[in-house]
């Protein structure tokens, strides 16, 4: 009977809340008071602040060190913030970084350095063991000249595979037309800048800006206060203070007009879009708050226009957004999105109509109560993070503001209206002085983006590159002119046809072994290519008049009829250029472009026998500059003179797979070399 | 010096290993609705937040062939609204709420999350009980989603450098079976599948048995059983059999090779071995031999291959662990100098060591204190909670096991490692990607020399 009983008020139960009436949301229960932890904030008598947030939430701890060391330019020795942290975490004079690494690892720990930061987390078990190994890298580094080496080597390899990113590149490039490229903003680093960067100023950036007296050490988490300060007075009690000249930053001059700049990816399936620019707007300013609220309204989320209007209205891309950071030094506006080729301009539409909705039209209350809700939310949730309270302490002292500047957050948000985000939006958002910076298939897309702006061309390095101009160049040239500049420029045509005999020996090492390219070439119809490592002969391959074999590892076989005999049959063609005319090769001009700062004449040239290159000649030596083909490449960076004759001396090989390694070269010409060299068996 | 050294190293460890694992204590409470759905609910007053998190237990392995990238197409489709949701309004909701959302969708799973204020715990359990209920699925939210999740795949898969290894990846590692094809499936599928299509997927698999509904925050537990009833009760439980695939991978005839012609500058190499599935024994061994030979600056990658003879920019061995399956793979961009086959004969010497000697103790301490810390700093807010409660529930049912799990971990002995990978580092389970520039693409003669054993 019971039973019964209770599944008869079950039934009952149920059709109750068949009743809920879907068609409403349901209302909020009242709100919580939403309340930003307390923290602890001192300073040592060296000058070092330190915050302390106690939180028991998790058994770990985390140590932050933050400098203020202002903007660093670094000019031709870009890239060395970058590098610096990874010098600096390998060793000290008691530790090398092996044993360093072990005792990090052992703990399960992490100990991490940059140019301006340094922190270490734990369990709280392991809270001053970590911390010991912290200010043993922090006052006793070893800066290993081998680690320089290999960050380099691993920054220039990042360098190349950041050129594959569409969204790299983009950075790049936008940042070279907001700030220009020797700003602290707009440095691009590369290559050279890299090997540019020794131990010295490795060390010398230790010594300019670890000091106290600039420095902040931020402690979060399960520590008791007391116990944070004792360890903060006793492993950081000793730090010597020191001056330290904080540079200056340099203003930029205010855009006037909204430009293009394209990046020729040929590959791309979408275009990334990013409308830009810098501006003005510091934390804590008067603007800081209406101006984030701005941006939410315009792109900061999912639901904001940008968002709404390009993705889930036109399905044009899986994300569009906005982006309006505040700098005490200078902010930059973003609005950004990558799309499919063929919507790069109505894609645009979009963008441009919205930025100049937004200045001219009042945001609907719905929409304003939409983002400042948001944003209330997204305060409340940063603040489960622990790490935020110490993250608002930084920012207080950071930024000179006002004490309770983050305890006001939530009623300044709530004090702005419509009108304040008109003002803001006519003063902050402006479609009609910003650089347009897209990365994308070039001849699709350049078309139909004339009509936002004059368009600029970058390469990928985020130098101007003027395909006008280059094709003005190249139809003031001609080909012919070109080579027999070229021939002239190696000696001229009576001494090359001199020539009987040469054997060019190329030494590179790759992988610390040893890797010799000898090549002979007698009587434009005899050639061999030796390949050796180490004195082993990896590979080989002999021409003679029509015929050809190649032998690798000991397995040798002739070469039937093919491309490959095509191209050991121009190989074995001593001044190719000598023929060019007669023997059918055509050439075209297709531009001029820079190589290693040398402007440079880009000639394509396909031999009879279909095989394909890409030559860049000196447009003031005539000599050639780089070589490009299916096969690989080279670029010559420095010449010899050998009996008279101009050969490369130094370059640098593209061997596929490998990379771009150094050569060195030597050259003997008409040293008489038998015809037994070529034997074809 | 050296001495002294070697002794403070000893002693430390001795010291380390008078602890014992740091115990964690997540308390929860769980139960079933009588229409399947199952609830799990863990309180924490700290902060004024509560997440609500729907995992459904679908991916893209439940799809059937011809209809691939269904599951995570349906992901954007779930927030399409519904007959009280207009379209575009499901975001704005949430977000006018003050709560951030997000979804994502694996090979074995689909997640929602949304975390909101917890003044707003009653409209989150609303919204997601509305999809659930009866999502809205037409062909004018279809067609929008499908240039979307187009977008997405150019965005993440075409347009990235290295996009496509986890694609080609389960392509080699399990042809033959669901495994087969990640989660972003083919634009051909998507276009070829018609509006009943998307309903019969949707009403066999997003049905509350096939859910579980986790709620980590700041609630009160009555209430919110209360609301679940109310707006969860009333969704009826599905009746269509919900396909399980069975991933059944035949050995592989020997090491499987590939070469990828991406658009990248530098090349990279990409081994998997296929793994068992989760939560078995030798899964969690596996799991040790990723972070032994990669978690941290002293893991044997980063410390040969990386410091030592300084040849690679990276290497990292990067675990995907799946319900019925998985991989154990290891990622290698060779520094410029570097021949791919150089790179790959020292990350095969690593390999081969973990079979051939016995991690020394010391070594595997370390192993053990990296995974505890892990394990322990994951566990930072109340989302990562409510998904792992859902994940230990629907993989292994046992929400506990987020509080227990790590002792399967310390279970795991020297010689299991040893075991491990002896039985799984073998040709026969075994898949080698090698990623090159397209320039190198446009040259058989090329490839023929390096078949015949050349080294240019």
């Amino acid at each position: 009977m019971k039973k019964i009983y209770i599944i008869a008020l079950a039934f009952i139960t149920i059709n109750g809340f068949a009743q809920v009436d879907r068609t409403k949301l349901p209302s909020a229960a009242p709100a919580k008071e939403i309340q930003i932890g307390d923290y602890e904030k001192f300073t040592l008598k060296n000058g070092l602040q330190v915050i302390i947030a106690e939180n028991d939430k998790l058994p770990t701890v985390a140590w932050t060190l933050s400098l203020n060391t202002g903007p660093i330019t670094e000019g031709d020795k870009s890239g060395l913030a970058g590098m610096f942290g990874q010098v600096m975490r390998a060793g000290t004079t008691k530790m090398s970084k092996e044993m360093l690494d072990e005792e990090v690892d052992f703990m399960g720990a992490s100990l991490n350095v940059g140019a301006t930061s340094m922190s270490a987390f734990s369990l709280s078990k392991y809270s001053e063991d970590v911390l010991k190994l912290m200010t043993d890298v922090l006052f006793n580094p070893l800066f290993p000249e081998a680690e320089l080496e290999k960050v380099k080597k691993q920054t220039i390899t990042g360098i190349a595979s950041s050129k594959d990113s569409p969204d790299a590149i983009s950075g790049i490039v936008s940042s070279v037309v907001n700030y220009g490229r020797n700003h602290t903003y707009g440095e691009i680093t590369s290559e050279t800048t890299v090997n540019n960067v020794t131990l010295t100023d490795v060390k010398a950036h230790y010594e300019k800006f670890f000091k106290p007296n600039i420095a902040y050490l931020v402690i979060v988490g399960n520590i008791k206060k007391k116990d944070a300060r004792k360890l903060a007075d006793k492993y950081f009690g000793d730090w010597k203070k020191g001056d330290v000249s904080i540079e200056t930053f340099q203003n930029t001059a205010p855009i006037e007009k909204t430009t293009v700049s394209i990046v020729d990816k040929s590959s791309a399936v979408q275009s990334v879009i990013n409308i830009t620019y810098p501006y003005d707007n510091k934390p804590g300013g008067a603007d800081a708050t209406t101006v984030s609220v701005l941006n939410q309204i315009l792109g900061g989320g999912a639901s904001a226009r940008l968002f709404t209007n390009l993705r889930e209205d036109k399905g044009y891309t899986y994300g569009a957004y906005s982006s309006m950071g505040a700098s005490r030094y200078s902010a930059t506006f973003s609005a950004n999105a990558s799309v499919r080729n063929e919507v790069t301009d109505s894609a645009m539409v979009e963008f441009m109509s919205e930025l100049n909705r937004i200045r001219t039209e009042l945001v609907s209350q719905e929409e304003l109560d939409l983002a400042k809700n948001s944003m209330r939310g997204s305060f409340a949730r940063s603040l489960e993070s622990r790490s935020t309270v110490a993250q608002f302490a930084l920012n207080t002292a950071l930024n000179e503001l006002p004490a309770d500047y983050y305890a006001g957050y939530l009623k300044r948000l709530d004090a702005i209206t419509a009108d304040d985000i008109l003002a803001a939006a006519q003063k902050y958002i402006k479609p009609d002085k910003a650089n347009i910076v897209v990365v994308g298939k070039a001849d699709e897309i350049a078309p139909m983006l004339a009509k936002f702006g004059p368009i600029t061309y970058y390469d990928v390095d985020g130098n101007v590159f003027d395909p006008e101009a280059a094709k003005a160049a190249v139809s003031a040239v001609d080909a012919k002119t070109v080579v027999a500049n070229y021939l002239k420029a190696l000696g001229g045509v009576e001494k090359l046809g001199s020539v009987k005999d040469v054997k060019i020996t190329i030494s590179t090492s790759v992988q610390g072994q040893p890797l010799t390219i000898t090549s002979l070439q007698k009587g434009n119809v005899m050639s061999k290519q030796t390949v050796a490592v180490s004195g082993m002969t990896m590979q080989e391959s002999v021409f003679n008049n029509g015929e050809a074999k190649m032998s690798a590892q000991g397995q040798s076989m002739s070469v039937p009829p093919g491309p490959q005999l095509d191209a050991l049959k121009d190989q074995s063609v001593m001044f190719p250029e000598l023929y060019y005319e007669k023997a059918g090769y055509t050439l075209q001009m297709t531009g001029v472009e820079s190589v290693n700062g040398k402007e440079a004449y880009v000639m394509s040239v396909k031999a009879p026998t279909g095989v394909e290159s890409k030559k860049y000649f000196d447009k003031v030596s005539g000599l050639l500059l780089k070589e490009e083909s299916a096969q690989g490449g080279q670029e010559i960076i420095e010449y010899q003179e050998v009996n008279g004759i101009q050969f490369p001396k130094r370059m640098k090989l593209n061997i596929p797979g490998l990379g771009l390694v150094d050569a060195d070269v030597t050259v003997m010409i008409n040293s008489g070399i038998a015809d037994t060299e070529f034997v074809v068996k | 010096m050296c001495m002294l050294r070697k002794i403070s190293l000893f002693s430390m460890f001795v010291f380390l290993s008078v602890f014992a694992v740091q115990a964690q204590n997540i308390e929860f409470e769980e139960y079933d609705m009588a229409n399947g759905l199952h609830v799990i609910l863990h309180q924490d007053n700290t902060t004024p937040i509560t997440t609500v998190s729907v995992l459904y237990h679908v991916g893209s392995k439940n799809e059937p062939k011809g209809r691939t990238g269904f599951a995570h197409f349906f992901e954007h489709l779930m927030f399409e609204g519904s007959p009280n949701i207009d379209r575009g309004e499901y975001f704005k909701i949430i977000q006018a709420a003050g709560g951030s959302l997000n979804a994502n969708t694996s090979n074995d799973r689909t997640l929602y999350f949304q975390t909101l204020p917890s003044n707003q715990l009653e409209l989150g359990l609303y919204m997601e009980s509305e999809r659930m209920l009866h999502a809205k699925i037409d062909s004018a939210g279809i067609a929008t989603q499908q240039e979307v999740v187009k977008e997405e795949k150019r965005l993440r898969v075409d347009n990235q450098p290295y996009g496509s290894v986890i694609a080609n990846m389960l392509k080699n590692a399990y042809a033959g079976t669901s495994y087969e094809w990640a989660p972003i499936g083919s634009f051909e599928d998507i276009d070829a599948a018609t509006d009943q299509d998307f309903i019969d997927f949707y009403k066999t698999f997003y049905v509350p048995n096939n859910a579980t509904l986790s709620i980590a925050g700041d609630i009160d537990v009555a209430e919110t059983k209360k609301w679940i009833e109310m707006y969860f009760g009333e969704i009826k439980r599905g009746t269509k059999e919900i396909p399980r695939p069975k991933i059944i991978a035949p050995k592989l005839d020997g090491t499987v090779t590939e070469t990828v012609f991406d658009n990248i500058q530098v090349p990279a190499l990409i081994q998997g071995y296929r793994m068992p599935p989760q939560g078995t024994d030798d899964y969690y061994a596996l799991q040790m031999l990723t972070t032994l030979l990669s978690g941290g600056q002293s893991a044997r990658f980063q410390k040969t291959i990386v410091d030592e003879k300084g040849i690679a920019l990276a290497v990292q061995a990067i675990p995907l662990g799946l319900e019925d399956g998985g991989l154990f793979i290891n990622f290698a961009i060779p520094n410029q100098g570097t021949s791919v086959e150089e790179l790959e004969a020292e990350v095969d010497a690593l390999v081969e060591q973990t079979k051939n000697e016995l991690v020394p103790e010391r070594e595997f301490q370390k192993v053990k204190n990296q995974i505890e810390n892990n394990f322990i700093s994951g566990y930072g807010s109340v989302q990562s909670i409510s998904e792992s409660l859902a994940n230990y529930h629907v993989y292994f049912g046992k929400a506990s096991l987020i509080n227990t799990e790590i002792d399967r971990y310390m279970k795991v002995t020297r010689e299991d490692l040893q075991k491990v990978a002896k039985k799984y580092f073998v040709a026969e389970n075994k898949v080698v990607l090698t990623y090159r520039p397209k320039a190198e693409q446009e040259k058989p003669e090329d490839s023929k020399i390096k078949k015949e054993g050349g080294n240019r």
